[in-house]
């Protein structure tokens, strides 16, 4: 990547970007097409206003929650899974035939279940981010060395404080690649759910970055601050993973970077 | 939970013998805990039995109803994920291959990828409506990324000797191309394409629950909001089944073509 490759990296960004605002310019007046000027100008009044802030946070916040009841679950769950043979031998068909379904199918069962608001979007995220993180930190646990539990079985350590400092420190690495997994997840079916309940609610206004980018579609048809509100939802995507690789890198400076 | 079957048969044999059964007996207990909660709410529009809903999955398969709705679904995944792969893989080729079409298309690229496909949804349901064509260009999108960055992971991760080798021996670029970059990536391409399965799955999902008038994904909204939980969870059940076989196919494909293989890939 020298400096004199850098010109090209812009050719293709901005010609497209160019392209794109010259196409908007011989649009009529009236035309609901976004172009670039004006996402532009509605990114400034959406930031301004306090509303697009408002709305990502609402959107993290249940994504948090979400993450932190199915991780938390799915830790506890992994490391006795990953540990204790007959306790994954009875638990794991039930997580192996739950897998395969995808959490924004769960949806119309949230809705009736937990109804349009926040319960809903979160339970969805929970459910998202459950697998990843089972299945990294079982897979985890079971590439810790043997031999390391065996010195400390040998020392007469119990079992559960082997779990507890042996092993899980151990599966750390393996873990953290579910978490990251599981909030790219959580983050994408987070959108999605607060999208649905935002088209299939019933008028029920939830909130969310999903739901406000359904209200910019249906009611005001404003394309603008739909391209505003995929663009923020991108670089929080891309937000969140650049902080979980600095996470890992921070605590885990020994483990090798996974992808 | 059921207890623990401990007989006296080393664990690796007993393993092998009872994961049938074992596979049974938890989902006996699942159903039976399912069952009694279910008895427990006693509505059945919030939880049905889970025998209603087997019944209802029976009459939706027996009235042809489901294969309607399956055959929907899995034309538009067939059609898109085709539409990725013959975009992503030869765009992946080409930026594997040549510095300056990865330098031009690469930043393109990392734009779009954080944008999960449905967060387009609002944007594409503006301009294609609710039909066909949303749940297509959803999938595409999804599917395109891992066939492009694992084609061009894979060509990129060739083995230099092998490329020389073939060039010391007077063959062109074209067939050193086909003959050993495209061998050589496509354990990668197989992964990529695995990937872009389960990505696709999920996003047809959710592009058919919120913009398409059938389908599976219609489907499930569709008996929401007549309230008929149990054909609900059948078709849920019915989506993830097709979804596992999915995986599957996509595994042993990976399996028969590439043997040799571990499958670790790039997952956007």
């Amino acid at each position: 990547m020298s400096t004199r490759r850098w010109p090209r990296y812009f050719i293709l960004p901005l010609g497209l970007l160019v392209l794109w605002q010259l196409w908007g310019m011989t649009l009529p007046a009236r035309s609901r097409a976004p172009v670039p000027l004006d996402v532009l100008a509605s990114a400034v009044d959406l930031i301004a206003s306090g509303r697009l802030p408002m709305a990502l946070l609402q959107s993290l916040g249940r994504v948090g929650l979400g993450f932190l009841v199915a991780g938390s679950i799915a830790l506890v769950l992994g490391l006795l899974m990953g540990f204790f043979r007959p306790v994954e031998r009875n638990l794991d068909p039930i997580i192996e035939s739950f897998r395969p379904v995808a959490p924004i199918a769960l949806l119309p069962l949230a809705i009736l279940w937990l109804g349009t608001g926040t319960p809903a979007a979160v339970f969805i995220v929970a459910y998202a981010a459950f697998f990843p993180m089972i299945v990294n930190t079982i897979a985890g646990v079971k590439g810790v060395e043997r031999r390391l539990v065996q010195a400390a079985q040998t020392l007469g350590v119990p079992q559960l404080t082997i779990l507890r400092t042996v092993v899980l420190p151990a599966a750390l690495p393996s873990i953290f690649i579910g978490v990251r997994l599981a909030m790219g997840l959580a983050w994408m079916s987070i959108i999605a759910a607060e999208l649905a309940v935002g088209s299939k609610g019933g008028g029920g206004g939830s909130g969310g970055v999903g739901e406000m980018m359904f209200v910019f579609y249906a009611y005001y048809i404003e394309l603008d601050s739909i391209v505003v509100c995929m663009i923020a939802v991108g670089l929080v995507a891309l937000a969140i993973d650049h902080g979980l690789r600095w996470l890992q890198r921070w605590l885990m400076p020994w483990a090798e970077q996974h992808r | 939970m059921a207890r623990a079957a401990d007989s006296g048969a080393p664990p690796g044999r007993q393993w092998r013998q009872s994961t049938v059964l074992l596979y049974l007996r938890s989902l006996l207990a699942l159903a039976i805990i399912w069952s009694l909660i279910a008895l427990w709410v006693g509505n059945h529009v919030i939880l049905p039995q889970p025998t209603s809903v087997a019944y209802e999955l029976f009459r939706l398969i027996a009235s042809g109803e489901m294969l309607v709705h399956a055959a929907v679904s899995l034309w538009r995944l067939a059609l898109s994920y085709a539409l990725a792969a013959l975009i992503g893989i030869p765009l992946g080729l080409l930026m594997g291959l040549w510095p300056w079409a990865s330098d031009l298309l690469d930043p393109v690229v990392e734009i779009l990828r954080p944008i999960s496909g449905i967060a387009w949804i609002p944007l594409a349901l503006f301009i294609f409506g609710i039909g066909n064509e949303l749940p297509i260009f959803i999938i595409t999108y999804v599917a395109l990324f891992p066939f492009l960055l694992n084609t061009m992971a894979g060509v990129r991760a060739t083995d230099r000797t092998l490329v020389r080798a073939a060039r010391t021996m007077g063959v062109d670029q074209r067939t050193i191309v086909r003959h050993v970059m495209i061998p050589s990536a496509l354990p990668q391409i197989l992964t990529g394409a695995r990937i872009a399965g389960g990505a696709a799955w999920m996003s047809l999902v959710a592009a058919e629950l919120i913009g398409a008038p059938s389908g599976l994904g219609f489907a499930i909204e569709w008996y929401r909001q007549l309230l008929m939980t149990p054909k609900v969870i059948a078709v849920i059940v019915v989506i993830s089944l097709l979804g596992y076989l999915t995986d599957r196919g996509l595994r042993w494909l990976q399996q028969r073509l590439t043997p040799w293989s571990t499958g670790i890939g790039a997952n956007p």
